[in-house]
């Protein structure tokens, strides 16, 4: 389980130029815990395309949403939740194939639609790759 | 002539013989996107012509990104045009082989 992993928490107003914001902040984190660049690379990607969907489909339901790192030893889980729950579930299977297509690509496990009070959506990448 | 200056991306065109050349460099997200599209889209209807991107300088690109280079391969392909992509930076050209996008273009190192 997650009890020796650290938090790390950013909250961000739902608007395009704190984007960049969070991709800033997970290289930071996912080089801390020793990914090699291409792979914080990849992390970047897969961060920045959770929050542009946010930004495009949330900004008139929220002002601000939450990204959750979760730092342990050989793995990176990051966690998206925002006050008006009505942002579960955003990507679209018919409308979204790029940005899902990149999701699953790039991280290791993608859950994009959580029913529960902690999480609007999670994706992890392991140190090294779960098998 | 540089045609953006939107600090996070940069669009310079140069009309030469054959084509024209389009440098990007920055960051293709989704703050820069509507100008990207405005730009790109522009240039292809002002010249009526093959367009050579040249990618060497673009560092970042997501799927809003993505979305709108097909968006300017369609335009091209409506004028029986061509796009080619030069100078791609590994991430960014893994991004393209993800979506299934480096088939509509022609990539040259």
């Amino acid at each position: 389980m997650e009890t020796s992993a650290d938090i790390i928490e950013l909250i961000l107003p739902l608007k395009a130029e704190y984007v960049s914001i969070a991709r800033l902040t997970v290289s930071g984190i996912a080089n801390r815990m020793g990914f090699d660049i291409e792979i914080i690379e990849d992390i970047k990607v897969a961060v920045s395309e959770v929050c542009s969907k946010y930004v495009q489909k949330g900004s008139s339901l929220a002002e601000k949403f939450k990204i959750i790192f979760t730092v342990s030893k050989d793995c990176l889980k990051i966690g998206f939740d925002s006050e008006d729950k009505s942002l579960r579930c955003i990507f679209n299977e018919d409308n979204d194939d790029f940005a899902i297509s990149i999701l699953n690509a790039l991280m290791d496990e993608v859950k994009l639609c959580i029913d529960d009070d902690e999480y609007l959506l999670t994706m992890s990448k392991y140190l090294e790759r779960k098998m | 002539m540089v045609i953006s200056m939107k600090q996070e991306l940069r669009i310079y065109e140069e009309q030469l013989s054959d084509y024209v050349k389009v440098t990007i460099s920055g960051e293709a997200d989704i703050y820069t996107s509507s100008e990207l599209k405005e730009r790109l889209y522009d240039i292809i209807e002002k010249n009526q012509a093959d367009l050579k991107i040249d990618c060497s300088q673009l560092n970042y690109i997501d799927s809003t990104g993505l979305g709108i280079f097909a968006g300017a391969f369609k335009k091209a392909k409506e004028i029986d045009k061509k796009i080619y992509l030069t100078g791609l930076k590994n991430n960014i050209k893994k991004l393209f082989v993800i979506t299934g996008l480096d088939k509509l273009f022609i990539i040259e190192e």
